[in-house]
């Protein structure tokens, strides 16, 4: 039930993307997304394409893990397809059976909207697809770190979700661990109806749920014992350091994105 | 005595670990794409063990982490309410009292508490599906409309099971998981 579990999509690699400070990936994030909804041509989102292939190219991410990312919103999609398709009035008709009426304008804009969404969703993959979860928490401290003047903990919060990421895969093995043993007495964890099978968690939760929060114990301990005061002035191991190429690829992307929104 | 801040830090961290491991437990899977599993568990158990606000962080944390293990953004407010802000509001579950004196589980309050929690994370993805609909519906439409449409058809259906289940599993053995220690 467990194997062949990553958490998150990062694929490693040391191209020139993975390479970038993960502040100026989100920025950088942010603003392409800002773009997509400023741009109104199906020019535009050809360029964006383009924009993005380039990006999967310099960074040697394989096609399929990106295309992957568009299975959960399939549904989402169809539905905004079709929407169009039948209720946007404009245009010549194209097809037409008994009280459904498809018209060019309808075809057109549901187009449009599948392909913004498409995007947005093969772009921001491309951010967690190249940067590593303990980059991107990282990141993300140090642009909520102004939030901190109102009262916003930054530092612990990114503490926390440090610590959570590092526990991710211990919890794992754990989970693992103790299903093999429940097993070995004889528990069913595959059978049965969804409540059944619930229920038949219940001998790997409890377990789980004890040994999870006695390392939140002992972890509190060992960290009071070195004196952790909190996140103000905490050092870090590995610091973010902006580099001239950080600032070269964020002025080449302010660049691409005024040409694109305002072209 | 112990720094009972740090204790509850760290046992906010080890429980988003939890939830993560247990979203990758499939009880079933929806035939629309969404997925049936224990991830709020841990949120409720910590908000229960230490109030609201640690519920609420739990909740935001683990949103922040599911982004982060790879979620799909389709619009900047969308993805705050989906992710972060659903589960946080989850959290508030915690504001309200469900244990007897004698520090057995009220079924009742339980009940209760979990209601008013799932509701806000339902509120909250009813309101992400309003702002995507906003966006990308055909214009003239009302958003509500669809946004409730596509959340009864996907999101509600696994709210009611995962509810159901976490009820039973709490009237098994919800006092053995919160007072463990």
């Amino acid at each position: 039930m467990l194997k062949d579990i990553t958490i998150g999509q990062y694929i490693p690699g040391d191209s020139f993307i993975h390479k970038l400070d993960a502040r100026i990936k989100i920025i950088i994030t942010i603003i392409m997304i800002t773009v997509l909804f400023l741009i109104d041509s199906f020019i535009g989102f050809g360029l964006f394409l383009l924009f993005v292939i380039g990006v999967m190219v310099i960074s040697k991410l394989p096609v399929k893990r990106v295309l992957n990312g568009l299975k959960p919103v399939f549904f989402l999609i169809i539905i905004t397809l079709f929407l169009h398709m039948f209720l946007t009035r404009g245009g010549e008709v194209i097809w037409e059976w008994g009280f459904l009426r498809i018209e060019e304008e309808g075809l057109f804009t549901g187009l449009f909207m599948v392909g913004r969404i498409l995007l947005l969703i093969m772009f921001t993959s491309l951010l967690t697809l190249t940067t590593s979860p303990l980059q991107l928490t990282d990141g993300i401290e140090y642009l909520l770190k102004p939030l901190a003047r109102f009262g916003v903990p930054a530092g612990e919060l990114a503490m926390m979700m440090t610590i959570a990421l590092r526990f991710i895969p211990t919890l794992m093995e754990e989970a693992e661990k103790i299903m093999k043993a429940q097993k070995a007495r004889g528990a069913d964890f595959e059978s049965g109806n969804i409540i059944e099978r619930a229920k038949s968690l219940v001998p790997l939760l409890v377990p789980l749920f004890i040994s999870a929060f006695r390392r939140a114990d002992e972890l509190a301990l060992a960290m009071e014992s070195r004196c952790y005061q909190g996140g103000t002035n905490r050092t870090r191991l590995n610091e973010l350091e902006l580099r001239r190429s950080d600032i070269y690829a964020l002025i080449g992307v302010i660049i691409i994105a005024v040409l694109l929104s305002f072209r | 005595m112990q720094n009972e801040k740090l204790r509850i830090m760290t046992e906010i961290a080890m429980a988003v670990a939890l939830s993560t491991v247990l979203s990758f437990l499939r009880l079933w899977r929806m035939p629309m794409g969404g997925s049936v599993n224990l991830e709020m568990l841990p949120i409720l158990f910590v908000a229960f063990r230490h109030g609201g606000p640690a519920g609420i962080v739990t909740g935001l944390l683990h949103g922040t982490v599911q982004l982060i293990a790879g979620a799909y953004v389709v619009h900047p407010a969308q993805f705050l309410l989906d992710y972060p802000i659903a589960y946080g509001l989850l959290g508030i579950a915690g504001f309200f009292p469900i244990f007897a004196k004698d520090k057995t589980i009220k079924m009742k309050n339980f009940l209760f508490a979990f209601i008013i929690g799932g509701f806000g994370r339902l509120l909250s993805h009813v309101l992400a599906g309003v702002i995507f609909f906003a966006e990308f519906a055909p214009e003239g439409q009302n958003p509500w409309v669809y946004s409730l449409i596509y959340n009864l058809s996907h999101i509600i259906p696994a709210l009611i099971i995962v509810g159901i289940v976490i009820v039973i599993l709490f009237r098994q053995s919800g006092k053995v998981l919160i007072y463990n220690n």
